[in-house]
């Protein structure tokens, strides 16, 4: 279904992605792994489509389509979803006003008619509801004055609302406490489908208790160095990446 | 995807879309200013002796006024003697009893703005006057008003029906000499609404007034006058467009708010004259003098405006609080694009016990636009107790633009409090990134976040204007992502 | 409409004619381009609230003596002493350091000189005085005596503070104009206190220029103290430039007078520059005192931060007038600017206006200004604790400005304007 070839990246003239390969099939969770600065979150926001970054090589195709041919909102269209690790603030823009502007650009995209004002509420309310996110979250600014946990909430409730094809979940349980952590993994796991692929950016395998991956890629210096199945995760957990030869000092320190 | 880029072509082809020029016979003076151009005005209505007198007075002190030049503002010198002051539609000798009587061509030059004038197709609950050029055109809803004893006309009619309400109050609040524009509107002004709203009556229904220049080389210099009496309430709409022409054509319009004890006047604007093409030829001057006189105790006003269109604006609705306890209020949106000119804001001359008075501006730039906010907060020795609240804040769209803050504030009373914040933002990669993640276009990103921005303003709106902004401020935006 | 009147040409004759030809050359230019122009009036923009206590009659023209005696500054450091706007070395204490020097104009040799007419006036262009009347500024240029040029050799720091005391003294009305230029090398370090003082109770005027040009990773903190008789027209200016990842900062505690101007114009000229201004103001009988600061951000990635506090009493007027400029290509710029202001009594006045102008869109820029009273629930909760209520005010009057005062980072300079503040609250709140 995605199918990732050769990427490479810089930002600011710096390379960070230095050949990704990756292929993922329909119904599969992949968790990517790595120490800080091991270009996890480039990758994910070179995928959305990002224009602070230039793909200096490599091809990206899902279901067929190169995906680096489409602006960051056409992407979006043909189902790539980015859940943002640090979601920006959009002061005086309601949450329900900019979802549902999202998911009518989609539905116009699919030759969809618009969903009107009263279905919208109801579907955002059921979905809120999912991730236990108070439906009076709708009415507030995007993210103005979310906790670090609702912002993720509210990340993961917008995914299931868009229902994606790829879904890529950017350190999603950064800053959570354990029920919250439930929480946004239940919403996850609500996300699995067999046509939709997640990918899930971690640096710990906390996560990986709640939401079990099909496989884990160990990514390091823009490149994946390992791979493996969920038990991958839980060695690195034990060992951490010293015995892959890279250095991490978060996890050193730990 | 070749649709969605076609379509990001299309929206960005969109032109100012109230840009057609009606074919209608009119009358119109000969370019000039003179006494005898204003005797010549001053017959034509049949006006009252003093009103001729008051003209005179004004032209005179014009004379020997410069034109004001403290603004952040360039243009070349308007050519004050190429101009036509007067120009009205022709038609039968007598004025239309009804709207029937109406040219059908100026009608439908008003159903093409949206504004239907025509009885059965009226807005629900709104009175429209309607000002084509330089006079009144047709004023709706009549009777229902006249049961309230509301009085709502063209002033022109005002000053024969109810000359003493009009000698009176005329030039009250804004004198003849108060400055460059104004002298000029005293001296020339054509037409414009006239309201009473009698004591304790709260007007039945929203009362608004549109604009329209049409014809090429006049000025537009329409005069409106509202007297809220004691415990009365109305809530004014005003709205404004332009041909689109390559030469600047002059609007110096005057408003003058009168209120009595426990008054209340709400004026709402949405002021989209043609801004001239994207590369800055052509539009509206807009040099308009709009001030309101809380004369009396806990009276309120209320100004809203969003200001998108013009070439240049140069515009401070002010308030000038008299009355003990009396409140001013201020909420504007003013947005430039391409090569606009804006310098507005407000005036809240403090005088009496209590006075409070609230502003919250927010100017978006974008293209090669400039974009100030002007303002004085006043508080006068009398003036205990009073209190200001003043939020600027200006976003910036695209890097060659300009976003400016020129606010004065002086006191005078130990006991008044004011409070002045101004914050400067743009339109963040990160915020576009998020939508367009989200499937979002760019173009309807930025007016999202820009509609946003000024969500404060415009939940001060009556709601179909407020819906009307919205969709002006997105048609205005298009083409600022670059 | 009333003509404004002219700049007397009495103003145009400078006194000290011993200084090197170019300076003399460039006075004479200076007041060549002087000549017929218009003084300042309430609608002169930048002289709205002080145009009316603006005097420049003929006998306020002529030069102050040079000689008059003075005591040596009771000042343990390094000490400039200049009387009536000239450098009096006899009774000045400046060290001889190496990479320091410090010279009159009338001791420069020629390439110095050639330096100094090249600073003078150069950190102050930009004035938004398109009205055509005269910039006060500029008349300095046309009349400066035997000034002060300061060089700071490169990777030079100077161990303690340099204070230069400025000392205005007459026995007959008159103008004095001091002038120093301060060139700071690449990674530099200098304080420099100017303490303004008079003598006498003529009228008098002080106009006096100050210039600073930073260099790459130079270090200036300018404090200015401004402590002269009520009769004192103080007109101040004092510019800066900074280049490359430099920092500048200024302190000022003004006391008003018939007529105190200050004018800080600071220009970020260089990436990666601040600058930090702190400035305290109190005024009270019929004083007046009009602080404008200009900040320009030239260069990219610059910040400053702004931070004005105004006490008026009694009759006084005190004005703040702030602009932040944020020029097309400073991107990235940081820029804040606070002024509060406390108004004591009904007949004071306090006027303010911070403004922005900016053509950047990365920018991160915002402005404060506040003018309110004391708050009455402090003032009785400290009552409530046993507190007298013109104890109580003193206090929360102090907070207001302690914050700034504690700043100052030469304790000196603390103290005497903590004896200056506190005379003023003795007499602001003797009501009570």
């Amino acid at each position: 279904m995605l199918s990732i070839k050769n990427l490479h990246a810089c930002v600011e003239g710096k390379q960070i992605l230095n050949g990704i390969n990756l292929e993922i099939k329909a119904g599969e969770v992949h968790a990517i792994m790595g120490p800080n600065g091991s270009g996890k979150s480039t990758l994910s926001q070179v995928l959305a489509g990002n224009e602070a970054f230039d793909v200096t090589a490599g091809e990206v195709f899902l279901n067929g389509d190169n995906l680096l041919d489409l602006a960051t909102e056409e992407r979006a269209r043909e189902g790539v979803f980015l859940a943002f690790q640090y979601p920006v603030e959009i002061p005086g823009v309601s949450n329900l006003q900019f979802l549902r502007t999202a998911v009518n650009a989609m539905r116009k995209h699919h030759s969809k008619e618009d969903m009107n004002a009263a279905e919208f509420m109801k579907l955002a309310k059921e979905v809120s509801k999912q991730v236990d996110l108070d439906p009076a979250f709708l009415k507030r600014g995007v993210n103005e004055g979310f906790s670090g946990g609702e912002k993720k909430r509210n990340e993961i409730m917008q995914a299931l609302l868009l229902q994606p094809k790829l879904a890529i979940l950017d350190e999603t349980d950064s800053g959570l406490d354990i029920d919250a952590l439930k929480v946004v993994s239940d919403g996850v796991n609500a996300l699995r489908a067999p046509d939709r692929c997640i990918i899930m950016i971690t640096h710990y395998q906390r996560l990986l208790d709640h939401i079990v991956p099909d496989y884990v890629h160990v990514l390091a210096d823009g490149k994946i160095i390992k791979s493996g199945s969920a038990e991958l995760a839980l060695e690195l957990e034990a060992k951490g990446y010293g015995w892959l030869g890279i250095k991490d000092e978060a996890v050193a320190n730990q | 995807m070749a649709t969605t880029d076609q379509e990001v072509r299309e929206l960005i082809k969109r032109e100012y879309e109230h840009g057609f020029v009606t074919e209608i016979e009119s009358d119109t003076f000969e370019p000039g200013l003179s006494e005898d151009v204003i005797r010549r005005l001053s017959n034509l209505k049949q006006e009252p002796e003093f009103m001729l007198e008051w003209r005179l007075k004004a032209y005179r002190r014009w004379l020997e006024m410069e034109e004001p030049e403290w603004a952040h503002v360039d243009y070349p010198k308007v050519k004050y003697n190429d101009i036509s002051y007067y120009s009205a539609p022709k038609r039968p000798e007598d004025m239309p009893q009804s709207l029937d009587e109406v040219d059908p061509e100026l009608l439908r030059t008003y159903e093409k703005l949206g504004i239907p004038l025509h009885e059965r197709a009226k807005l629900a609950g709104v009175a429209v006057d309607a000002v084509f050029d330089s006079v009144s055109v047709a004023t709706t809803f009549k009777e229902p008003l006249e049961k309230a004893g509301v009085i709502f006309c063209p002033i022109s009619e005002a000053l024969q029906k109810y000359p003493e309400l009009v000698k009176k109050y005329l030039g009250s609040v804004v004198p003849v000499a108060d400055n460059y524009f104004a002298a000029l509107n005293s001296a020339v002004f054509s037409d414009g609404s006239f309201v009473y709203i009698p004591k304790g009556v709260r007007c039945p229904l929203e009362l608004s007034t549109y604009f329209r220049i049409n014809a090429a080389n006049t000025g537009q210099f329409e005069r409106t006058l509202i007297i809220a009496d004691e415990g009365s309430y109305v809530s004014y709409l005003e709205g404004c467009t332009a041909p689109m022409r390559d030469e600047n054509q002059l609007h110096a319009a005057v408003v003058e708010l009168v209120l009595l004890d426990d008054a209340q006047i709400k004026y709402s604007t949405v002021q989209n004259w043609y801004p001239g093409d994207e590369t800055g030829k052509g539009g509206i001057y807009n040099f308009v003098t709009k001030r309101a006189a809380c004369n009396g105790k806990n009276s309120k006003v209320s100004w809203t405006q969003v200001e998108t269109g013009s070439a240049i604006t140069w515009k401070y609705p002010s308030c000038i609080l008299r009355g003990d306890n009396s409140v001013g209020e201020f909420y504007s949106v003013a947005l430039t694009h391409n090569y606009q000119q804006a310098d507005t804001g407000t005036k809240m001359i403090h005088l009496g016990k209590n006075t409070r008075s609230t502003v919250i501006s927010k100017g978006i730039s974008a293209g090669r636009s400039s974009n100030a906010y002007r303002g004085l907060v006043k508080f006068n020795p009398g003036a205990e107790g009073a209190r200001n609240f003043t939020q600027c804040d200006s976003l910036l769209i695209g890097d060659r633009c300009g976003a400016h803050t020129f606010p004065y504030i002086e006191s005078k009373n130990k006991s008044a409090i004011v409070e002045h914040e101004a914050t400067t933002s743009k339109v963040s990669e990160e915020q576009m990134f998020l939508c367009r993640q989200r499937g979002i276009e760019p173009e309807q990103a930025v007016s999202m976040i820009v509609n946003g921005f000024c969500k404060e303003v415009f939940k001060e709106l009556p709601m179909e204007f407020a819906v009307e902004a919205g969709k002006l401020l997105e048609v205005s935006l298009e083409g600022s992502v670059g | 409409m009333k003509t404004a009147p002219m700049l007397s040409s009495a103003f145009l004759q400078p006194a000290g004619q011993a200084l090197p030809t170019t300076l003399l050359a460039l006075r004479f230019d200076r007041a060549s381009s002087l000549a017929d122009l218009l003084l300042p009036t309430r609608r002169t923009e930048n002289w709205k609230y002080s145009a009316k206590h603006l005097k420049l009659t003929d006998e306020m023209a002529s030069s102050l003596p040079s000689d008059a005696s003075v005591e040596a500054a009771d000042i343990s450091g390094y000490t400039v002493v200049l009387v009536n706007g000239v450098v009096r070395p006899e009774v000045s204490n400046y060290p001889s350091i190496e990479g320091l020097s410090i010279q009159r104009f009338s001791e420069l040799d020629v390439d110095d000189a050639a330096l100094a007419a090249d600073l003078i006036g150069k950190s102050i262009s930009d004035q938004p005085a398109k009205s055509g009347s005269v910039n006060l500024s500029q008349l300095n240029g046309a009349r400066f005596e035997d000034g002060l040029l300061i060089q700071l050799k490169p990777n030079t720091v100077l161990d303690q503070p340099l204070f230069v005391i400025h000392h205005t003294t007459a026995s007959h009305s008159g103008s004095a104009y001091p002038r120093i230029l301060v060139a700071v090398g690449r990674n530099s370090q200098l304080t420099v206190v100017e303490d303004y003082v008079s003598s006498g109770d003529c009228s008098v005027m002080v106009n006096t220029t100050t210039e600073f040009n930073l260099d790459d990773g130079a270090n200036v903190t300018s404090i200015r103290l401004n402590t002269e008789g009520q009769a004192v027209q103080h007109m101040g200016t004092t510019g800066v430039r900074q280049q490359r990842s430099s920092r500048f900062e200024s302190h000022s505690v003004g006391f008003g007078g018939t007529l105190r101007r200050h004018d800080l114009h600071v220009r970020l000229e260089g990436e990666g520059a601040e600058c930090k201004l702190n400035g305290v103001v109190v005024t009270q009988g019929t004083q007046h005192y009009d602080n404008h600061t200009t900040i320009e951000h030239v260069a990219a990635n610059c910040n400053s931060e702004e931070t004005y506090r105004n006490i008026a009493a009694d009759k006084s007027h005190a004005i703040f007038n702030g602009r932040i400029h944020i020029h097309q290509d400073a991107q990235k710029s940081n820029a804040n600017m606070s002024n509060k202001n406390l108004l004591l009594t009904n007949g004071a006045e306090i006027d303010t206006k911070p403004e922005l102008e900016i053509y950047a869109d990365d920018v991160k820029c915002a402005h404060g200004a506040t003018i309110g009273r004391l708050d009455d629930e402090s003032i009785f909760y400290l009552v409530s604790r046993g507190l007298s209520r013109r104890d109580a005010k003193v206090l929360l009057t102090m907070a207001f400005i302690n914050e700034l005062v504690d700043q100052i980072p030469v304790e000196q300079v603390r103290e005497s304007a903590n004896i200056g503040l506190n005379q003023f609250f003795d007499q602001a709140f003797q009501e009570v």
